[in-house]
C-alpha cells in the first residue's frame, strides 16, 4: 500500500521487509498521522479493545511479520498500536535495583516517548526499543513506519504534557477497584501460585503508585470509560454484570458525544418493558451533563448487559450521535466481535462507540484540511 | 446517524447488504459471558495437565506460557517474603508485587490471544523460520 504524504511516496505496507523511509515533509500538512492516546492499568495488548478500533477502519490487526516474536506492537492496514512499555528506561532488574514499579515515572524516558510520538506524527519512521514482558529485558529496536492513526497504549500516554499535546484525541480506561479486584480473580486464580490473599495484596501494593501516577491522567482524557459494579442485583460483586459510563468532555473539536433522546437534558431510560422483553436484570441507561474535573462533560451510562441480538438494536437505534456510517452498524461491529468479554455489555458498547467517534474525527480533519482524498483502503 | 423517535422493531428486517446477520449470528450474545466463566476452570484443568494452555500451536508458545507460569509462581513467593512484618510498606515489598502484576498480565495476555483470537504469536515468525526448534508443532497430546 502506498500512500502519498506531502509530494513524497511512501510505502508503508505492514508485511512489506523493505520500507522507505519518508523524508521530513513538515508537520502540518493533511496528511499528518492522527494520535490517539489510551490509558488503562491492563498492560499491553488490551487487544480487545484494541481489535475492535481497529476493526472499525476494516482489516485484521496482528503483531508485525518478520520481526521480533515477543514485540508489543499491533499492526493493521490503517493503524499501529505502540505498548509503552516500550518506553521504559529501566528494565525489571533496573527497577527492582532503584526500588520503582513500572507504575513511577522514572521507570519511563519520556523524552524518547516524546521525540518518536512527535517524528512518527510528521511522518518520520522510528526504531522503537522492544520491552519484553517475558524476559523482563529491552530488546533490540523495531523499525516503525508512520500509520494513518497511531494509538499510544499504557500507563502514561497523558502523563507527560507534551507528548499530551500530540494526541488528537484520549481515553482513560478507569476500573473501580471492586471491578479490578473482580477481574482479577477471574483472571488470576486458575494460575499456580495465585490465591485471594495474593490477589488482593497485589492491588494494594500498587495502589500508591497507581493513585498517585497513573490516576490522575483521566482528567486530561477526551473520554473516560469508568467501570463499576452493578446497581442492578444487590451485593453483587463478582463484577459479571457492570455499570459502565461513558463521560465525554464538551467542546473537544471534531468530538460530539454520544447522547440519549434529547442532547443536554437528564435521561433515565428502561429499555425493557412492552416492546423489548429482556432477561435479568434486563438494562438501565442515564445521561446527562456533568462536570468532570471542572470540565462540562455528558454522561451517558449503561448498567446490565445485553442477552439478545434484538435488545442491541433497540438500544441503538434510540442513541443520537452515534457516527455510524448506516444503522445497525453499532450491532454489526460488536456481532462481529462477540467472542470477545464485554461485548454483551457497556464496555463493549462503549469501545465501539469510540472506534467510530475516531473514524469520524479522522474524516472531519481529511475534509477540514486541504481537500486530499483519503487514500487508504478501507474494506 | 440513529432516529430519536420510537420506532418499532422487526428482528426478520436486515439493516445492511453484509452477511453477518444470518439466522446463524442472531445468538444469544451472553456467549462471551459463558466463555469467560468456562476459562478459568479450564484453564486449571489445563494447568495440572503440565502442558500449555488452550491454542499454543508452537513450542515456542508453550515454552513461554509455561515460562510465565514459573515467573508468576516465583515472583508470589518473594513478594510474599519481601512484604514480611516491617517490610509490608516498602519500596522492594511494592516492587515485588508490581513484579507478579507484570507477569500475570503477560499470561493473561497470552491466554487471550490463543483462545479468544486464536493467533499464535509465533505464526508469522514461525511462518519464516520453520526448521527452528522453537516452531516444532505438537500434534494431540504430545508434550
Amino acid at each position: 500500500m502506498m500512500t502519498k504524504r506531502g509530494g513524497v511516496i511512501v510505502q508503508n505496507h505492514p508485511s512489506s521487509p523493505c520500507v522507505l523511509i519518508c523524508s521530513a515533509t513538515g508537520g502540518s500538512g493533511s496528511d499528518d498521522t492522527l494520535v490517539i492516546g489510551l490509558a488503562a492499568d491492563s498492560g499491553c495488548g488490551k487487544s480487545t479493545f484494541m481489535r475492535r478500533l481497529t476493526s472499525v477502519f476494516g482489516g485484521g490487526a496482528g503483531p508485525p511479520k518478520g520481526g521480533n516474536p515477543d514485540s508489543n506492537t499491533l499492526i493493521s492496514d490503517t493503524t499501529t498500536v505502540i505498548c509503552l512499555d516500550d518506553y521504559h528506561a529501566l528494565d525489571r532488574t533496573g527497577r527492582k535495583e532503584k526500588g520503582v514499579t513500572a507504575l513511577d515515572p522514572r521507570a519511563n524516558d519520556f523524552d524518547l516517548m516524546y521525540e518518536q510520538v512527535k517524528a512518527l506524527k510528521e511522518g518520520k519512521a522510528v526504531e522503537k526499543p522492544i520491552y519484553n514482558h517475558i524476559t523482563g529485558h529491552l530488546d533490540p529496536p523495531e523499525l516503525i513506519v508512520p500509520p494513518k492513526i497511531l494509538v499510544i497504549e499504557g500507563l502514561h500516554p497523558m502523563f507527560d504534557p507534551r507528548v499530551r499535546d500530540l494526541l488528537d484525541f484520549s481515553i482513560y480506561l478507569d476500573i473501580s477497584n471492586d471491578v479490578k479486584f473482580a477481574w482479577k480473580i477471574q483472571r488470576d486464580m486458575a494460575e499456580r501460585g495465585h490465591s485471594l490473599e495474593s490477589i488482593k495484596a497485589s492491588i494494594e501494593a500498587r495502589k500508591p503508585d497507581f493513585d498517585a501516577y497513573i490516576d490522575p491522567q483521566k482528567q486530561y482524557a477526551d473520554a473516560v470509560i469508568e467501570v463499576l459494579l452493578t446497581q442492578l442485583i444487590p451485593d453483587d460483586n463478582e463484577g459479571k454484570v457492570l455499570r459502565v459510563k461513558l463521560i465525554m468532555k464538551e467542546g473537544v473539536k471534531y468530538f460530539k458525544p454520544v447522547y440519549l433522546f434529547d442532547e443536554g437534558s437528564t435521561i433515565s431510560w428502561v429499555p425493557c418493558g412492552r416492546k423489548l422483553t429482556c432477561s435479568y436484570p434486563g438494562i438501565n441507561f442515564f445521561y446527562s451533563p456533568d462536570t468532570y474535573f471542572g470540565h462540562e462533560v455528558s454522561v451517558l451510562e449503561m448498567d446490565g448487559q445485553f442477552d439478545r441480538l434484538n435488545e442491541l438494536i433497540y438500544v441503538e437505534s434510540h442513541l443520537s450521535n452515534l457516527s455510524t456510517k448506516f444503522y445497525g452498524e453499532i450491532t454489526q461491529q460488536m456481532l462481529k466481535h462477540s467472542d470477545f468479554p464485554g461485548s454483551n455489555n457497556g464496555t463493549g458498547l462503549f469501545q465501539t462507540i469510540i472506534g467510530l467517534k475516531i473514524r469520524d474525527l479522522l474524516e472531519q480533519i481529511v475534509a477540514t484540511k486541504t481537500g486530499a482524498p483519503l487514500e487508504a483502503a478501507k474494506a | 446517524m440513529a432516529s430519536s423517535s420510537i420506532t418499532p422493531l422487526n428482528l426478520s428486517s436486515s439493516f445492511s447488504s453484509r452477511p453477518i446477520l444470518s439466522p446463524s449470528t442472531i445468538t444469544s450474545l451472553g456467549a462471551a459471558t459463558r466463555r469467560q466463566e468456562k476459562r478459568p476452570r479450564a484453564a486449571t484443568v489445563k494447568a495440572m495437565g503440565g502442558g500449555g494452555g488452550g491454542g499454543a500451536k508452537y513450542k515456542g508458545t508453550k515454552m513461554r506460557e509455561a515460562r510465565l507460569r514459573e515467573i508468576i509462581e516465583e515472583k508470589v513467593a518473594e513478594a510474599k517474603e519481601a512484604c514480611e512484618g516491617e517490610a509490608a510498606a516498602s519500596a522492594e515489598c511494592r516492587v515485588a508485587w508490581d513484579e507478579v502484576e507484570e507477569a500475570s498480565q503477560a499470561k493473561a495476555h497470552l491466554r487471550l490471544k490463543l483462545e479468544v483470537l486464536r493467533q499464535d504469536p509465533l505464526e508469522s515468525f514461525c511462518g519464516d523460520n520453520p526448521e527452528t526448534d522453537e516452531c516444532h508443532v505438537f500434534d494431540g497430546d504430545e508434550e
